[in-house]
């Protein structure tokens, strides 16, 4: 990641509040007022993609089992939501933002950072968030919450403080008085399993992970991880990267019913990896790191990864990969599966050291390219692997995407 | 189980037989080594179920008898004893150390328990001199891959052909191949793909140059053994088909240049060192003079925003000018397991592989494939 060195910088965390449910409402104003939960039907297996506060009040917050957030908010109007929507208003939001620095990173389709370092022709930096704020509600209808500070990972934790609609600077200097009181939790990267070691060894607050001495930390969580205990000390030297290419892609898939079957897990795992590989191919990428996700019938979700030297763009290769993984997590726990996902990253455009067995590879990939050419003209069913049957079997031909 | 032995033989074969004690196990008896009374020698074996060693020393045996201990307390415990004495008397399932005025006594697990060690007779045998192996595997064994992808890989070819030993083994970028000289000629052709890990162990475990090596695969062709003086090693042999090495050997060349190995190893040494920021990239340039013997090899690399170094060395080229990339890694990797003084390089085009082999002798190909930069 490159690193901007010496000056002070300033960076806005630009977030939209309820995204989804807010989209939903400039639709359909009716729906104004009212705990909205969009995700999909209650009786379905997915999770909740994006609740309005009033849904929030419940206790309902993203990526909750939908069934549940049905029990806690019985009231709440549930939609399948609009994906397409929420592009075409990502879209409109990601152009305003652009306007005001060329320095600029979204992360998903409703937040981005915004490096304003510089531009101090606006004025102060408070009435330039408030004149972004004002411009995304004219515009869009929607409403964003922004935080200002010297690094990333502070504005982030500040936007999502300020919330709803809210505001929060955090001046060069004072980024670990600000940080100290917050819960560990508020950090980004500190997930549930995370938080349940820090809790353990009692640490509450980003000032008592900030204050833990660094080869406590090291021993407890690793190197590898040093990162946040920086960030808890409001070190983050990470530049906002200009827009970028993609860094992954992914599929993924929530059962109907929770499933032990290895075979279905395969089967839907190299159906992930064709459609990977097609997108690897159609963007001429190869990709070097494969990494699979299960989600557990109990919510445990683990994510495995293998990285190779030899980047591919092969079905079979990724595929391989992929069930090598599944085969050593399930090795280590053999439970029902609830949710199976499949990404490849790292990728490279171009092959710098050249393979001695590329010329085998050249003709699968050939006959991979083959197949694409087959499936783009005839749809994707058009041509299956044996693999594949037993998916086919189960949703009689319809393939289903994630 | 009674019986004594002197601590130095003990601890030299706790130590030859340690690196086959599993670490990582879903089978905790194989963190154990074996002890076991053996006519009148004393028997220690380890295995991962990847590979088995079994070394034997000398001993008074008392009362014959078998049992499994933790290899690393007892490796330890012995290991810091004097050089003395030891008696092991097996009381139930304690063992118990005495070695002048120490002692210990550790609890232990069933020989019966212990996976058995393969009995490997009654198929395919040859021998070797210890010292041709050794020489096969140090060129060769660290050319095979070490990632799972393709198995076979991980492993390195190794055909009896004639009175002729060859072992290959390639990684995806690199194919090293050597040819030995079996003590008696084998009747038919036979192959084995063998964990590179296996020959990394019995590479260790070679210690005698002039002694003979009995090599027997059984009937099954599932493993191997490796019969050396008081030490044998059974490993299992990797299933699938190596692939076919020798059409990746180039068989004409555009350039050849003969170079001093000491020299090229200390170019390729510089050029990491700028190379490390980027991809491990090393420039070679390979330039003709007006005689054979005035050509020259530049090699450089350059770090982004850092710098860049350039090493120019004396070479015999004949040919044409060439330019080529390579890892700079996998250069100074072949030249460390030369022991020849010079070497050739061999390169067509900047995108085909070159090949290194020893100047003097005649059995080792190294291919090497380049990578692709702007120049």
């Amino acid at each position: 990641m490159a690193e901007t060195k010496g000056t002070a910088r300033t960076i806005f965390h630009i977030d939209l509040d309820a995204f989804f449910v807010t989209v939903e409402r400039v639709l359909n104003p009716a729906l104004s007022g009212k705990p909205v939960i969009v995700g999909g039907r209650p009786e379905g297996r997915g999770v909740v993609a994006s609740a309005s506060y009033e849904a929030r009040k419940c206790g309902v917050h993203a990526a909750m089992p939908l069934a549940r957030a049905k029990r806690l908010c019985p009231q709440a109007i549930f939609l399948t939501g609009n994906y397409h929507r929420y592009v075409d208003f990502s879209h409109k939001f990601m152009d305003i933002l652009a306007d005001y620095s060329p320095s600029f990173q979204p992360g998903g389709l409703d937040e981005a950072y915004l490096d304003v370092t510089g531009c101090q022709n606006f004025g102060s930096w408070h009435n330039l968030a408030i004149k972004i704020k004002e411009r995304i509600k004219r515009e869009t209808s929607l409403v964003a919450s922004i935080g200002i500070a010297p690094s990333k990972v502070v504005a982030k934790i500040a936007s999502d403080l300020s919330k709803p609609d809210g505001l929060i600077e955090v001046a060069s200097g004072e980024e670990k008085a600000f940080l100290s009181p917050l819960p560990v939790q508020k950090m980004p990267g500190v997930g549930e399993k995370t938080n349940q070691v820090m809790k353990s060894m009692n640490i509450l607050t980003i000032g008592q992970l900030a204050r833990m001495p660094e080869s406590l930390f090291k021993n407890r969580f690793g190197e590898g991880m040093l990162w946040l205990r920086e960030h808890a000390n409001g070190i983050d030297n990470s530049a906002v990267e200009a827009y970028g290419e993609a860094k992954s892609s992914s599929r993924e898939t929530t059962f109907e019913k929770d499933t032990s079957d290895t075979g279905l897990l395969k089967a839907t795992l190299r159906y992930f990896s064709e459609k990977l590989g097609a997108d690897l191919r159609d963007s001429d990428k190869k990709a070097r790191t494969v990494t699979l996700k299960l989600r557990y019938a109990d919510f445990e979700t683990i994510n495995r990864s293998k990285t190779s030297r030899e980047a591919t763009n092969l079905d079979d290769k990724i595929f391989q990969s992929a069930v090598r993984l599944l085969e050593s997590a399930l090795a280590k726990k053999y439970r029902a599966v609830r949710l199976i996902g499949l990404e490849v990253s790292n990728f490279i455009n171009s092959e710098t050291q050249l393979g001695l067995f590329d010329a085998e590879s050249k003709k699968l990939e050939q006959v991979d390219r083959a197949v694409d050419g087959i499936r783009d003209k005839y749809g994707f069913d058009s041509i299956q692997t044996g693999y594949t049957m037993e998916l086919k079997q189960k949703y009689s031909g319809k393939t289903r995407d994630a | 189980m009674k019986l004594s032995c002197l601590q130095e033989n003990l601890n030299k074969g706790l130590g030859i037989i340690g690196r086959a004690v599993a670490t990582r196990t879903t089978l905790p008896i194989t963190q154990n080594v074996l002890i076991s009374t053996d006519q009148s020698q004393l028997k220690l074996a380890a295995t991962n179920l990847e590979i088995a060693i079994s070394s034997w020393i000398g001993a008074k045996i008392e009362n014959e008898g078998s049992i499994t201990v933790p290899a690393r307390i007892f490796t330890e415990f012995i290991s810091s004893l004097p050089n003395d004495v030891i008696s092991l008397n097996l009381k139930h399932h304690t063992l118990e150390i005495k070695c002048g005025r120490y002692e210990a006594r550790i609890n232990g697990l069933d020989a019966a328990d212990f996976p058995p060690i393969p009995q490997v007779g009654d198929g395919f045998m040859t021998k070797i001199l210890e010292e041709e192996l050794k020489q096969a595997i140090s060129q060769v064994a660290f050319a095979a891959a070490t990632e799972e992808s393709r198995p076979v890989l991980t492993g390195v070819q190794t055909e009896f052909e004639g009175s002729k030993l060859t072992l290959a083994a390639a990684d995806g970028f690199r194919l090293a191949v050597h040819r030995s000289n079996l003590i008696e000629p084998v009747k038919d052709k036979v192959s084995m793909i063998i964990p590179a890990k296996a020959y990394h162990e019995l590479h260790r475990l070679m210690s005698e140059p002039d002694q003979e090596i009995e090599i027997t695969q059984n009937a099954q062709k599932s493993q191997v053994l490796f019969k050396l003086k008081n030490i044998e090693m059974v490993s299992q042999i990797i299933q699938g088909t190596f692939p076919n090495y020798s059409q990746l050997i180039p068989q004409t060349y555009g350039t050849k240049a003969r170079i001093d190995v000491a020299e090229f190893q200390r170019a390729i040494k510089m050029a990491s060192i700028f190379a490390r920021d980027g991809s491990g990239i090393a420039r070679v340039i390979v330039t003709p003079g007006a005689t054979v013997e005035a050509g020259k090899i530049t090699i450089s690399a350059r770090a982004d925003e850092i710098g860049d170094n350039v090493g120019e060395i004396d070479a015999l080229v004949d040919g044409e000018a060439a330019k080529i990339a390579f890892n700079a890694r996998y250069l100074s990797d072949v030249l460390s397991v030369i022991k020849q003084a010079q070497v050739s390089l061999e390169v067509t085009t900047p995108s085909n592989p070159g090949v290194i082999r020893p100047v003097g002798v005649d059995n080792y190909d190294h291919v090497v494939m380049p990578m692709f930069v702007q120049w």
